[in-house]
């Protein structure tokens, strides 16, 4: 037994904007922007925050695995809930058990690699560190061009591991190099060329050089540097560093975009998913001060690549160009919806708390008595009608199929048309659920579905929000 | 064995108001004006009803709950009155309260009242609810048209049929509709349309256009009724009584298993099964003289169809098409103009359904008048395909 990284996953929207969109509605006022619009940018759906980045990227990551970690560590700068366990809620969607240590890691862009770099000392117990961000930007800002959303997760414990941590290494600095402040929406960004100059360039050699002795290694026998940077800093540090730039690991800015603090988990696991055993890959985290943590890949890692990581989610996506599309679904500008879009989306706290688990865990009950699945669970089986025969099992792995569907132009929702439909599951389990992700037009009767965990309903009121399960298109 | 309800209740009196966007009246007015018309029908005194029945759907804009808006419109005398809810078979379920009531010998003399008043929201379509229960949690935001759309793509879907051959028939039943309600100085919609219209229109929930959906309007329908024995008394011949009202609330199953595959109304054929079994009646297609089925939209009432008994499965678009529901046809649905144009003030629909069945039976249905009916069915369908309330009722002539 060994302790180390058991596996890794990845999450990234299926929603990608052409950022030539957003320059050819923003270059009126900052023609400056013109320079950046290459690629696209991940963007999360209306129905997707931090908190359903990060549960996506943890199933990924415990795809076939036992779901028994210990602790769940939960980084993100754009945590939904500023009190209210935001990993406890991940907790729940990945149906960990109820002794399960929660830890929300907020407030700093390096949470994710200063979280790996104390995991990698060892005994840390089997943790899930996960790593999502959803930053919103201003319009016409650099930001909204490079920024991306997404997450990934790293599964530690005892075990055959398919990496371990060799050394890591962390400088701090109290370098503003750009902040958010606590009641803001947006990052104030200062000069690039400063932050490469005095920051980059001057932090990160320190702790890749402190991470890489302390791994007993030359930085010229690292197969794989993760700095998530542009490529012109990246390119930069590895000729500070003295290492050839085709050991640069894919930023993922052409197709994803810089996602904060899930950044340099992301990279990882793109890296993982063709990594060789043997391999040492640097991760690299910046922002006020630097981490710097060596992995060395073992052969177990063969036995996952292909099974999970960001690959697939990459190539499955719904790309667009409609620039106040996308500055409506995520909040920047508001639209008139009409009056059916004022409903008091109250939750009642007690109703959910009875059934919380049901509702986040997407647990239906399984009749002992004839074996039928179904959602909710009941007293009653809806099937044979025996009572208290029901134990609980969770569709959420399921794959479904549409029975009979709608694309509702009626109802409310930020992104219409309101998809909707009675899916059917195993063993008889049939539920009408509300669609996400599918454009108009792309779900049919017979279509397979595959359920995610997503934002519900918004409370605009009482500023909460609730979270459920939806069919998506299955992953190719 | 209990015998059921056949023949033991006559209506003897009916008033429907005027449906439609009555931006003039508020429920008392709409509750008044069916009042009145059902009370000189009847030529009874205020006095004289014993007991009431009120059905509401929405309390909180409508109304208001309990007994007391019906009660206090009317300036009841303290008698008993009950409001009851269940869904789009509210109206059914008033008057099968006052008819239970008779038959059971509680009261002579019984009202059923059902009224909505929908068109106080600020906006098109069925009033949105606050929410707050387990099922916010996890259902969809659903709309009707929403919902029903879906029995649309699961009949297609089962029946291997092109969308655009299921959207044709659709189409008829609409501009069949559309030409009944425009002889009914009653109905809100009261234009002709045509094929082409209904195909043309928007889509409001694929792939129901709106001209598939039914309007959104205020109204207000009544019956009063009394025992045979009363109105044989109060000197009546023949009189319309009720020979059957069944009603079949969801189980859940739909909603949650794969038995169901969403393309037909299982509570629907379960409360016609009863119904007939209640008039006597055993070949529904032959025997049944006119129907006022809930049209909530053109491929509810394509579907019930089937569910019913009247077309063989399978068989309800070429019975459509080849125009049996017409006015003119074996068997006339809608003659009035249904719900497709009276709208769907939901405590008052199935007294509407009603009302209609009675003046046809009785020779008074002017222009629209069907020859010779001696059975109306009125069925009606409350909530989702997926999870709904049922109700049957027959009713026909009878010697007294």
């Amino acid at each position: 037994m060994t302790y180390g990284i058991l596996s890794f996953g990845a999450y990234v929207p299926t929603l990608r904007l052409a950022r030539s969109a957003i320059a050819e509605a923003v270059s009126w006022a900052v023609p400056g922007v013109k320079g950046l619009a290459r690629g696209e940018r991940a963007v999360a759906n209306w129905d997707e925050d931090a908190i359903t980045l990060a549960a996506e990227a943890g199933r990924d990551c415990l795809r076939g695995l036992p779901r028994s970690a210990a602790r769940l560590q939960l980084a993100s700068t754009t945590l939904p809930f500023a009190d209210r366990s935001n990993s406890g809620i991940v907790a729940d969607a990945l149906r960990l058990p109820g002794e399960v240590a929660t830890e929300d890691l907020a407030g700093s862009r390096r949470g994710a690699t200063t979280a790996l770099a104390r995991l990698g000392r060892g005994g840390e117990g089997s943790t899930l560190l996960i790593a999502a961000d959803c930053r919103e930007t201003r319009p016409g800002s650099v930001q909204e061009m490079n920024y991306g959303h997404g997450a990934a997760a790293l599964l530690f414990g005892d075990g055959d591991p398919i990496a371990v941590v060799r050394g890591a290494a962390s400088v701090h600095e109290d370098m503003v190099d750009q902040y958010r402040a606590a009641d803001t929406d947006y990052d104030y960004a200062l000069e690039e060329r400063w932050i490469r100059e005095e920051g980059y360039n001057k932090l990160v050699p320190a702790a890749v050089r402190a991470a890489a002795q302390q791994a007993g290694l030359e930085l010229g026998e690292v197969h794989r540097f993760v700095i998530p940077a542009a490529a012109s800093i990246a390119k930069g540090l590895a000729k500070i560093l003295k290492v050839a730039d085709d050991r640069l690991a894919d930023p993922l800015i052409a197709e994803v975009g810089d996602c904060g603090v899930a950044h340099p988990l992301l990279m990882l696991a793109a890296a993982l998913e063709s990594a060789v055993p043997g391999e040492k890959i640097l991760v690299v985290g910046f922002g006020q001060g630097a981490d710097a943590v060596v992995i060395e890949t073992l052969p177990r890692l063969a036995e996952l690549q292909g099974t999970r990581g960001p690959s697939r989610y990459l190539a499955q996506k719904r790309p667009f160009a409609n620039y106040t599309m996308f500055l409506s679904l995520r909040n920047r500008i508001d639209i008139d919806f009409g009056l059916r879009s004022e409903r008091d989306n109250r939750t009642s706290m007690s109703a959910f708390y009875r059934r919380r688990k049901d509702v986040s865990g997407m647990l239906g009950g399984r009749c002992s008595a004839c074996n039928t699945l179904q959602f909710p669970r009941s007293q009653v089986c809806v099937k044979c009608t025996a009572i208290d025969t029901q134990t609980p099992e969770s569709l959420a792995e399921m794959t479904g199929r549409v029975k009979s569907y709608t694309e509702d132009w009626l109802a409310y929702t930020p992104l219409p048309p309101y998809i909707y439909g009675n899916v059917e599951f195993a063993d008889g389990a049939n539920l009408m659920l509300e669609f996400t992700d599918f454009a108009p037009g792309a779900v049919g009767v017979g279509s397979e579905v595959r359920l995610v965990f997503r934002i519900k309903d918004f409370d605009t009121r009482r500023h909460f929000r609730r979270y459920f399960w939806k069919p998506a298109p299955v992953l190719a | 064995m209990a015998k059921g309800i056949k023949d033991k209740v006559a209506i003897i009196g009916m008033g429907c108001s005027r449906f439609g966007e009555r931006w003039d009246c508020g429920p008392e007015e709409l509750i008044l004006e069916a009042f009145k018309e059902a009370l000189a029908d009847a030529q009874v005194a205020i006095s004289d009803i014993e007991m009431a029945w009120l059905g509401l759907f929405y309390q909180e804009q409508s109304a208001g709950k309990s007994a007391l808006p019906l009660a206090m419109t009317l300036r009841l005398p303290n008698i008993p009155v009950t409001r009851v809810e269940n869904m789009c078979a509210t109206g059914t379920e008033a008057l099968r309260g006052a008819v239970y009531a008779v038959a059971a010998g509680a009261c002579d003399i019984a009202l059923a009242m059902g009224v909505e008043k929908l068109k106080d929201t600020g906006y098109a379509g069925l009033p949105e609810r606050t929410k707050g229960t387990f099922d916010d949690l996890w259902l969809p935001n659903a709309t009707a048209p929403g919902a029903f759309a879906q029995l649309a793509s699961a009949y297609a879907a089962r029946h291997k049929l092109p969308m655009q051959d299921l959207k044709r028939a659709m189409a008829h039943i609409s501009v069949k509709s559309h030409a009944n309600g425009v002889l009914n100085s009653k109905a809100h919609l009261r234009k002709t349309i045509t094929e082409e219209d209904a195909l043309k229109a928007a889509t409001v929930a694929y792939p129901l256009g709106l001209l598939d959906c039914c309007g959104v309007s205020d109204g207000a329908a009544c019956a009063i009724v009394t025992s045979v024995e009363k109105a044989r008394a109060m000197g009546y011949k023949d009189v319309v009584t009720v020979k059957a009202m069944q009603l079949a609330p969801s189980n859940g199953l739909e909603m949650s298993n794969t038995a169901w595959d969403g393309s037909y109304l299982l509570t629907t054929r379960a409360a016609a099964k009863r119904a007939y079994a209640e008039a006597g009646i055993t070949d529904p297609r032959r025997e049944i003289s006119m129907m006022e089925v809930h049209d909530c939209f053109s491929v509810t009432e394509l579907v019930v169809m089937e569910d019913l008994g009247i077309s063989p499965e399978g068989g309800a678009i070429k019975d459509v098409l080849d125009g049996v529901f017409d006015r003119d046809g074996a068997v006339p649905c809608q003659v009035d103009g249904g719900l497709k144009c009276f709208g769907h003030p939901i405590g008052a629909t199935g007294l509407r359904m009603a009302y209609e069945m009675y003046l046809q039976l009785l020779g008074r249905a002017g222009e629209r008048q069907v020859s010779n009916p001696t059975l109306g069915l009125t069925h009606n369908l409350g909530g989702h395909p997926f999870r709904n309330v049922a109700s049957v009722s027959v009713f026909g002539l009878h010697a007294v």
